[in-house]
């Protein structure tokens, strides 16, 4: 962890992500829209290389970076989903005690010796998603997510991060695994409690923005395909709007592509206040929400776009 | 005035740099010098990041400002909370150095420290065009980005600048005396009783059961066999294991309850550093208060926690400070399913109906809340009117907590569900 001890990343990885620029256009040809900083900073992930801890509002598209990352770099991503009291046996490996013992039925059916060794061997083990990130064979690093790092306990944290940067596991029945390739690690975080020191102090860091209504126009209409081209830019300065009202849960990124995607099953090419009132339900999903935009009223919602 | 811009020495730049065009600086150099003015300001920003930083210069070629920004921002800030400090560092570091060219774009930002009143850039000067096409910020947002503090955003973050800048003078103004070792010895017992009672969740992990019934652990089973090397096996069973739940303590530190903030703060710190609470304090605005207070010490938690507190003894926004809790920390899991106390008066600038409405959300999210009311014991005391009564009814229990004494009685009402679900399992 300490200095340049670390060469870099690996040749490979360095021709498929020359620089900045390059990644950027990567990440938008896997429909993924990176600004500048995001694009930075998952640069100096994968080039330094280093652990990054993505954090935003939920919906601005942490996960889906980490996704659009590994198609760029062609590599697999191993995604652990952290919650509480997630351990090892979650996380790393664990042993598959049904399948032992079936082994030591069949063997004792057909009188055969059994060592121990045969019941720990590779067939029985379970692997998950660390031990695989770390066993990945190549010829680049996979990418490991760690979803929602802060839901996990402290422990489990401080375990990861050790076995990170050792980038090695110990099985005691089958001895030490090295990676080959150590993986490019993105962490989110979702602001529940307080990441541990160690933990940041070995991360970069970035926090993303929500972004403005002309790249959310971008987004919808990358996702939604079938879409008119008026309507994701009017739904995309709608939301917007929506946000700017004190909202208990802004509408997200999810919530445009849902909205456009509605519109356009209903066959509604222009979004006017009759069609926002059939489908107040796909934007906002609270009910103080609804009431509260409610009142403000579909036309002002619609007409905002002509001041 | 912060004392950034003093003492900055990585860096000797001729004079009329352009934007976009930086003067070529040796990079490790610079990124020491940089270092040491983010520490000067509060960021934690350690010698080896300063490595990293001159490791990252060796990808990304700090040839314009953008570059230059997003990748010392990348290295050097490891939360949110530290983006408006960090931005005014680098702008003041930057100042005169550079065009301050707003490439950022970002209106919510605060203004930079000490580069006030500032001169918009001309067109000419404009950011490099390649990265405008990039970055989204460039484009106008009629909305507050992230976070959505609203319209008076630059007043109160502004005030964090400040307070990082000036924490001394903050001591000054709260002055805690010391607790005697009597407060300390009570406020711990008190708390221990506290962290005793909170009421039990079941949790993921489980233990060791000899109990036929609960769930069959293959693991343990096997491992048992291995062990004893005999034929028949013993059945090895697990069950949940139960947890106390999350306990979340709120605490107003206005004018009108500065005689009772330093108990309850040292209250706070015992729940904090004993039992891993969390602890926030709120009078106009929300902080979050668990770090600073996980100190063993009380005396140093307390100034630290002082310290942290941009707002002491002002006024009450009752309601505002409910709805940041929920909306910045409660509904991400930090108040689901956990036993939340608020210590205040409840007299809040607030309107009751918003006071109302902010309890019912929090309500929604936990499991129990308990109102503990110092005024509570006041003769006549009654709670018709103003923020305590419209907050009342989403209360599960509400206890005075003028003395240490009266104290006990926060945790005999935290306490009360266990006990009734104690008996429930002894009769059923």
């Amino acid at each position: 962890m300490t200095g340049p001890a670390r060469a870099g990343a690996e040749d490979d990885v360095v021709q498929r992500v020359p620089d900045v620029a390059a990644l950027t256009t990567a990440l938008d040809g896997e429909d993924y829209l990176a600004d500048l900083g995001l694009a930075t900073a998952m640069f100096l992930a994968v080039r330094l290389p280093q652990p990054i801890l993505l954090e935003g509002e939920a919906g601005v598209g942490k996960t889906e970076a980490a996704k659009a990352l590994a198609r760029v770099l062609d590599t697999p991503l191993f995604r652990l989903q952290c919650y509480e009291g997630i351990d090892a046996g979650e996380s790393l490996y664990e042993w598959n005690h049904q399948r032992q013992m079936l082994g030591i039925r069949v063997a004792e059916a057909r009188h055969s010796e059994l060592d121990e060794t045969d019941l720990f061997g590779e067939q029985y083990l379970l692997r998950r998603p660390l031990l695989r990130a770390i066993e990945h064979a190549g010829p680049r690093p996979a990418v490991l997510l760690l979803d929602e790092i802060d839901r996990a306990d402290a422990e489990f944290e401080a375990f990861t991060f050790e076995l990170l940067a050792e980038a090695a596991v110990t099985i005691p029945e089958l001895g030490t695994i090295r990676a080959t390739h150590p993986p490019i690690v993105i962490l989110t975080s979702n602001r529940t409690r307080d990441l541990h020191d160690a933990l940041t102090r070995r991360c970069l860091y970035h926090w993303i923005d929500y972004p403005g209504p002309a790249r959310i126009a971008e987004i919808v209409r990358r996702k939604v395909p079938s879409s008119a081209e008026p309507l994701a830019v009017e739904v995309a300065s709608a939301i917007t709007r929506l946000r700017s009202l004190d909202l208990a849960k802004p509408p997200g990124i999810a919530e445009a592509v849902d909205w456009v995607s509605a519109l356009a099953v209903l066959g509604v090419d222009r979004l006017d206040p009759t069609s926002v009132k059939m489908t107040w339900g796909s934007v906002l999903k609270n009910r103080d929400d609804l009431e509260f935009a409610g009142a403000r009223g579909a036309d002002w919602l619609v007409g905002g776009d002509r001041e | 005035m912060l004392g950034v811009r003093t003492g900055w020495s990585g860096v000797t730049v001729s004079e009329g740099q352009h934007a976009g065009s930086l003067p070529r600086v040796p990079t490790a150099g610079f990124a020491a010098g940089f270092a040491t003015a983010l520490r000067r300001a509060g960021l934690p920003a350690s010698p080896d990041r300063a490595v990293w930083l001159a490791a990252a210069f060796e990808v990304v070629t700090p040839s314009t400002r953008d570059r230059l920004y997003w990748t010392s921002r990348a290295v050097f800030v490891t939360s949110r909370e530290q983006l408006s400090v960090f931005d005014a560092v680098f702008a003041s570091v930057f100042d005169g150095m550079l065009d301050p060219a707003d490439s950022r774009g970002d209106t919510s930002g605060p203004p930079a420290v000490g580069s006030e009143p500032r001169t918009r850039p001309t067109a000419a000067d404009q950011r490099p065009s390649a990265s405008a096409e990039n970055d989204p910020r460039t484009q106008q947002e009629p909305a507050p980005s992230a976070g959505g503090d609203g319209s008076d955003q630059t007043g109160p973050e502004r005030d964090a600048i400040l307070a990082v800048a000036s924490a001394e003078e903050h001591l000054h103004d709260v002055s805690f005396a010391e607790l005697t070792e009597f407060e300390i010895s009570q406020m711990q017992q008190l708390v221990r009783r506290i962290v005793l009672s909170t009421p039990l969740r079941r949790t993921r992990r489980s233990r060791r059961s000899s109990r036929i019934g609960g769930r069959l652990d293959l693991r343990r089973t096997l491992r048992t066999a291995q062990r004893s090397g005999a034929d028949t096996i013993r059945l090895v069973y697990s069950r949940r294991r139960e947890h106390p739940r999350r306990l979340v303590l709120l605490c107003d530190v206005s004018a009108s309850m500065e005689p009772y903030s330093r108990v309850f703060l040292s209250l706070l710190q015992g729940a904090v550093s004993g039992a891993h609470a969390e602890a926030f304090v709120f009078s106009t605005r929300l902080t979050r208060l668990s770090r600073q207070l996980a100190l063993r010490d009380p005396d140093r938690a307390l100034a630290t926690a002082a310290a942290a507190t941009p707002d002491w003894a002002g006024g009450t926004r009752l309601a505002e400070s409910i709805r940041r809790f929920v909306d910045d920390f409660g509904r991400r899991g930090l108040a689901r399913g956990a036993v939340i106390v608020v210590l205040s008066d409840g007299w809040s600038q607030d309107e009751p109906e918003q006071v109302s409405a902010q309890m019912a959300r929090l309500k929604r999210l936990a499991h129990r809340i308990v109102w503990v009311n110092p005024r509570k014991v006041a003769p006549g005391y009654r709670p018709l009117v103003g923020g305590m009564a419209a907050a009342l009814p989403y209360c599960d229990a509400f206890v005075s907590g003028h003395s240490y004494a009266a104290l006990t009685e926060l945790a005999d009402s935290i306490a009360a569900e266990r006990m009734l679900a104690t008996q429930k399992q002894r009769t059923g």
